[in-house]
């Protein structure tokens, strides 16, 4: 089983390691619920991905809270948490941590083919020439880092345009994380505006 | 590419109070910072007087979070010949070499400001700084202790050594560096709201119900801050449901009381999603 990304998913993790460049961050991937139960996917597909904090990540109550009020919403959506994804403070360290580790173990212990993603901070540009991904999949209570290639994306040359776009125009100031949310509850962290601007983009 | 002020339709004296407002809140905004900053520089120098320093500071330090190395240079010249021997001017061009990842020449530029003048608190937080920078955090956690048993005061420096114990997990001395915060500054509803977040991470009935109460201080404090609410409700939802254990007897008490704040704050929730403060 492999995980895919679509445009979507990698555009507003991108945009929010960008938003708060002197901080680390992190984040949830969501995915459509599969119908047939029995029959196993062949991939799973990302279709969207929910920013959560900057800053303090090691801090449980509004982690806790975070998970429960996005996991209310993947069901009424018909999505589940399909992955984790972080970036590091500094920029050389792309290696998981025992926060990325303990809550993507949490997401796999609902979605057993949930994955783990580590920003590469070290190739993050404005120009996304290079996908800045490394993949984490759960074997053996291990998790093993597989590895990087364009075959994750759904469309890697879409994702690529549309995220450079949008790092140029800045939309990355209106990106709204679950830390945003908890600062003014009126500020919604599905960012319709940008999944908008996103569609606009294809 | 037009300017700020036709963007905005802004005039320099409102761009110059932007500037000092995020400078007075201690705002991380570069970005913005290096944007205005930069046209009141080039356009409007002769019409600030004596702030036009500070905020060569200011951009100065924002540039150099935006990569702005020509910008970053540019203001730190302007310093420099205006301040030559200046201990505050040096510590910009310690930063600026950080920023380039030049560490050993920028600790030898502090070291040497600490050389003339051992009390420069500056050049020692940015020592610690390197250190972090660098990855080295048990030696930036030692330095910064070291460096508050001289500078008990310093609030500053004891919230980043709560922010380096929380990322090495360490919550119970995380928790001591809030108390000491809370200490000095009782009315400030995030010291309470932080510390009640670590005390619950910790775990355990007796970190919960301090973590319950800190989050109720917290709202106490300041009823709009929701991280405090919602806080409080997972507190009181982690204690309301506790066994009698004969060690400690009063536990279904609490979790009684516990169960019926829970509607309180059920309710609470209903009246601001009414308001519609939720999305």
């Amino acid at each position: 089983m492999s995980l895919k990304l679509t445009t979507q998913a990698y555009c507003k993790m991108l945009l929010h390691a960008a938003k708060y460049p002197h901080c680390a961050v992190n984040g949830l991937l969501v995915a459509e619920k599969h119908k047939k139960k029995d029959s196993p996917r062949d991939s799973v597909l990302c279709v969207d991905c929910v920013p959560l904090f900057h800053g303090a990540l090691a801090l449980a109550p509004m982690l806790e809270v975070a998970l429960t009020l996005i996991d209310a919403w993947c069901k009424e959506n018909k999505y589940v948490i399909a992955g984790y994804y972080q970036a590091n403070e500094r920029i050389k360290e792309a290696r998981p941590n025992q926060v990325a580790e303990k809550v993507a173990a949490r997401i796999s212990e609902n979605f057993s083919e949930a994955a783990m993603i580590m920003l590469d901070n070290s190739r993050f540009t404005m120009d996304c020439f290079v996908p800045v991904l490394f993949i984490y999949d759960h074997h053996d209570n291990k998790w093993k880092c597989r590895e990087p290639s364009t075959d994750c994306f759904e469309d890697w040359i879409e994702a690529q345009k549309i995220t450079a776009a949008l790092l140029e125009s800045k939309s990355y100031e209106s990106l709204v994380d679950f830390d945003n949310h908890l600062d003014d509850l009126r500020n919604d962290w599905t960012n319709p505006e940008i999944n908008k601007s996103v569609l606009h983009l294809c | 590419m037009s300017s700020i002020s036709e963007l905005y339709d802004v005039s320099w004296e409102e761009m110059r109070d932007k500037l000092r407002k995020w400078r007075e809140e201690n705002y991380r905004n570069s970005e913005q910072i290096v944007d205005v900053g930069e046209e009141l520089i080039n356009e409007h120098a002769s019409k600030l007087g004596d702030d036009i320093w500070i905020i060569y500071e200011q951009v100065m330090i924002a540039a150099l979070d935006c990569s702005r190395d020509d910008l970053a240079w540019s203001c730190l010249q302007e310093l420099k010949r205006q301040f030559p021997d200046s201990h505050r001017v040096k510590r910009l061009a310690g930063m600026r070499l950080e920023a380039l990842e030049r560490y050993e020449d920028a600790n030898k530029l502090y070291d040497s400001i600490l050389q003339d003048d051992p009390t420069n608190t500056a050049a020692r937080k940015r020592k610690i700084s390197i250190l972090r920078a660098q990855g080295k955090s048990s030696e930036a956690i030692r330095e910064l202790n070291e460096y508050l048993e001289q500078f008990v005061g310093d609030q500053e420096a004891w919230h980043e050594l709560s922010e380096l114990y929380i990322n090495e997990h360490d919550y119970a001395k995380a928790a001591f560096c809030l108390e000491e915060l809370m200490m000095t500054n009782p009315h400030n509803h995030l010291y309470c709201e932080q510390y009640a977040e670590v005390k619950y991470t910790q775990g355990g009935l007796e970190n919960l119900e301090l973590a319950r109460k800190y989050f109720a201080q917290a709202l106490k404090l300041n009823n709009r801050n929701m991280r405090a609410l919602f806080g409080l409700y997972m507190g009181l939802f982690a204690t309301s449901h506790q066994p009698y254990t004969p060690q400690n007897p009063e536990a279904q008490g609490f979790a009684a009381r516990n169960r019926d704040e829970v509607d309180c704050v059920q309710l609470k929730f209903q009246h601001i999603h009414g308001e519609g403060l939720s999305c």
